[in-house]
């Protein structure tokens, strides 16, 4: 049955070359190996990037006002109390080995995610599923357990244990895209290899040279074939920025990310500069304290010190990428983001309003004040942050300012065990809603709060967000939030909304995913 | 010699019992673990992947596992490219690193061995001090710079080569050249060097006195006895060269497995680094005795016992 449709995928290759005189290629540069193409365990942006090509949601999102949108589900409904989700999908879709794609595929792939055996780092995000938790923690729990039930051959039912405002988003991530079970049945693990992988979003897997690239090609099933427009896209893996930049300049690469130490150059030249995007990206990057360290257990000294950072000339002279100064932890294009900077939210650069804050913490013009221990992770970029932030709090406070940094994965332990004073961390967003941010961060129950933010009421507020069903009472309940974690309590200090610095050549019609996962489907190439 | 051989290659398994298990009590006694990430994950995720892949076994018991699969050629999953095993990583990306090492070695001896020859022939002369400076040159560049400047001047300017990727011989010249550069260099000084001390052996004077032609006394006198110091430092530079670049690789984009010795440290991807140190040490182990072989065929008089 496959060769059958490869003939037919190659046949209609043929024809759209006969017809239009070149094959349209997109030339992108994925940065690194894809770790998996499984669905089910894919954590990292570049495996999604290309599920994403691959394997269609539920629901997906849109680029421009990052709305939950239909995909796979035409549409869907919640009950009266918000705890049952029911996903009426497309009858029209179909795998690349032709058989459809059904609710009962959507059914198996979330019970596979949750299966304790599949070992799904992302899987919590779906204990919200009644009898998830239970299964996946292997505690009592079956997969019939699960509420997730095919009431028809398209249409899904969702039962939660509480009422989540955001499930629709959840429906439509990597972990709950159908999957073909007889292939994955019979193949294992294998299943995602290029001989096996049947598939059926917008583009198919062509070959995949380890380390090397990966070919994907237009799908002769896909079932809105006429509105794509590259027929297929050459990713190669190539992790040195440099690299990425002179095959692209040398036009071999479609679009790269120029390396910060280009950033001078590419703004200055009048091609390069013409072909730069910067585009929003839903991520910020913040310091925290540890707010059980002394002397930071004192709010005081924790707004002294958010005050002492000029975010703006961070962004001018160290970053130069075009960021936000950010004073509240939630990004903008998530729903329930608050704007700290208008509505005067958190603290903005004011090195006499910290002197002041100093002061009243007992520290008159530093004096006193213990030695701080500035960590982040070694990067030569976080280092930059930290010079130059280091610094800052050096001349505004008058306090000593150790900078120190710890490779990768030993800095992830240091801050689960004890948190230096002040450690850097970012966050991005896995679904567009503060649900993500902060409850699943700074709830006083998160794994991530190496801050040790501790605020019962803040919990009560986000977890009183998250079962909170009217929109408009869950903005007036994030605001309140943000308020107490980066005003109130100054329990850390964001720094600024990361953005997505990219050069795209003029000839390719693009758009921008702010969550990862580019919509190459909806792009086209000019002819040049 | 065939007693030398199974005597070396016996020698093999303590060898590769000590790297493994130093390597083993290091890599978990570093903190961190493989699925810790900024985004913390709940402890009941991290058990089921603790049990997915016997993390949550006793170390012993993990250790004994992993060289019962070592012994019978399964090297395991990768723990961060979760849908290959390691024997796939290294069946895949371990030959791309081989001929890459193969092709740097052959640019390191081919032009490392004449310059060092034509330096002591021609010593303290012009030609001598160019050869010199060269191979100075080529030792004191470091491959990240050496790279960018090659495809700067070869690729970007006169287009003679492709600025990275790999797939065709073409591919395969910019790399090699920076990475046998500075084995190049140091083929060249110890070849010099040892070619001057021979020199002034006695069966030297003694073959120029019978009236061989000087060109027969360097190539087929000095040159071969010269040439042990070389082997010595030749086998360990092989194995090096054949087990990758990180920084080679990544310039030029090659699907090498050079990045797997860096990044599996980074990803605490204990299966990996396993196979990448023992790969190695095997390596190091073949090119030794390898070496020790070729030192009996150099000079006659050293046996193998």
């Amino acid at each position: 049955m496959k060769r059958i449709w490869l003939l037919g995928l190659i046949f209609t290759l043929v024809i759209g070359v006969l017809a239009v005189g070149q094959v349209k290629t997109l030339y992108w540069n994925l940065a690194t190996e894809p770790p998996t193409l499984d669905p089910n365990i894919a954590t990292d942006t570049t495996s999604i990037q290309v599920i994403q090509a691959l394997f269609l949601g539920l629901t997906d999102f849109d680029d421009l006002t990052m709305e939950v949108v239909p995909e796979l589900a035409t549409h869907w409904e919640a009950s009266e109390d918000g705890l049952t989700w029911t996903f009426y999908m497309r009858d029209d879709v179909i795998w690349t080995d032709g058989t459809p794609v059904t609710a009962h595929q959507v059914v198996y792939s979330v019970k596979r995610t949750l299966d304790p055996a599949t070992g799904s780092s992302y899987a919590y995000v779906l204990w919200v599923i009644e009898g998830a938790q239970a299964f996946n923690n292997d505690e009592g729990g079956t997969a019939d357990g699960v509420g997730v039930k095919a009431l028809d051959d398209y249409t899904v039912e969702f039962t939660l244990t509480q009422p989540a405002g955001y499930f629709p988003s959840i429906a439509g991530m990597w972990i709950c895209r159908p999957l073909p079970h007889t292939v994955v049945e019979e193949y294992g693990d294998a299943w995602v290899n290029v001989e096996n992988i049947v598939t059926n979003g917008a583009y198919e897997l062509g070959e995949w040279i380890h380390e090397d690239h990966l070919l994907l090609y237009k799908s002769a099933t896909y079932y809105d074939l006429a509105k794509v427009n590259i027929d297929q896209i050459y990713c190669y893996m190539i992790e040195e920025a440099s690299t990425a930049m002179t095959l692209y300049e040398a036009g071999d690469l479609d679009s790269t990310a120029p390396p910060l130490e280009d950033m001078d150059r590419v703004k200055a030249d009048p091609v390069l500069s013409e072909e730069l995007h910067i585009a929003p990206d839903l991520c910020t990057y913040y310091y925290g304290f540890n707010n059980e360290k002394a002397p930071f257990d004192n709010p005081l000294v924790r707004k002294a010190f958010a005050s002492a950072i000029d975010r703006q000339s961070l962004v001018d002279y160290v970053l130069k990428g075009g960021q936000s100064p950010a004073q509240t932890f939630t990004c903008p294009g998530i729903f329930g983001h608050v704007d700290g900077v208008a509505e005067g939210i958190g603290y903005p650069y004011d090195p006499e309003t910290a002197q002041a804050f100093l002061a009243e913490a007992g520290y008159p013009n530093g004096e006193g004040f213990p030695e701080v221990t500035l960590m982040h992770n070694t990067s030569e970029g976080h280092s930059k942050i930290a010079q130059f932030i280091g610094q800052s709090f050096m001349d505004t406070l008058n306090v000593q300012v150790n900078i120190v940094n710890q490779e990768w994965k030993v800095y992830l332990a240091t801050c689960r065990e004890d948190a230096p004073q002040i450690y850097r961390m970012g966050w991005c967003a896995d679904y567009p809603d503060a649900n993500n941010w902060v409850n699943e961060v700074f709830n006083s129950k998160s794994g991530s709060n190496y801050a040790n933010y501790i605020n019962p009421t803040y919990d009560a507020i986000v977890e009183r967000a998250a079962r909170e069903t009217d929109p408009e009472v869950r903005l007036a309940l994030y605001q309140i939030a943000e308020t107490l974690m980066c005003d109130i309590d100054a329990g850390i200090v964001p720094i600024y909304f990361y953005t997505i610095v990219n050069l795209t050549k003029p000839y390719v019609v693009r758009t921008f995913a702010p969550l990862g996962g580019e919509h190459w489907e909806q792009w086209d190439i000019l002819p040049h | 010699m065939l007693q030398f051989v199974i005597r070396r290659i016996l020698w093999a398994i303590p060898i590769v019992l000590v790297v493994s298990s130093i390597t083993f009590m290091l890599m978990h006694s570093v903190p961190g673990g493989p699925f810790d990430a900024e985004k913390a994950l709940p402890q009941a995720i991290i058990d089921n992947l603790n049990a997915k892949y016997h993390l949550d076994d006793p170390l012993w018991k993990q250790y004994v596992d992993y060289m019962w699969g070592f012994i019978r050629f399964d090297l395991g999953p990768s723990i961060s490219y979760r849908s290959r095993t390691v024997n796939d990583i290294l069946a895949q990306q371990w030959p791309v690193t081989a001929l890459l090492g193969l092709a740097s070695f052959g640019v390191a001896i081919c032009l490392g061995i004449p310059l060092g020859v034509i330096s002591a022939i021609k010593q303290n002369s012009l030609i001598d001090y160019g050869s010199m400076w060269i191979s100075m040159l080529g030792l004191s560049i470091p491959n990240m710079a050496m790279g960018p400047l090659l495809i700067w001047i070869f690729a970007l300017n006169l287009k003679w080569f492709p600025v990275a990727t790999w797939g065709s011989p073409i591919h395969v010249v910019l790399p090699a050249i920076t990475l046998g550069t500075a084995f190049m260099a140091m083929f060249a000084r110890i070849t010099r060097a040892s070619m001057l001390q021979v020199v002034r052996e006695e069966y030297i004077q003694t073959a120029r006195a019978k009236g061989v032609r000087e060109i027969w006394v360097m190539l087929k006198h000095t040159l071969r006895n010269a040439l042990i110091p070389v082997m010595t430092i030749a086998g360990p530079a092989f194995a090096g060269m054949m087990t990758g670049s990180m920084i080679v690789e990544r310039i030029f984009a090659i699907p090498g497995i050079g990045k797997y010795y860096v990044t599996s440290v980074g990803n605490r991807d204990y299966p990996v680094i396993m196979a990448t140190t023992l790969v190695f040490a095997l390596a190091v182990v073949v090119m030794n005795m390898l070496v020790d072989i070729s030192y009996g065929i150099l000079d006659p008089r050293i046996r193998y016992n």
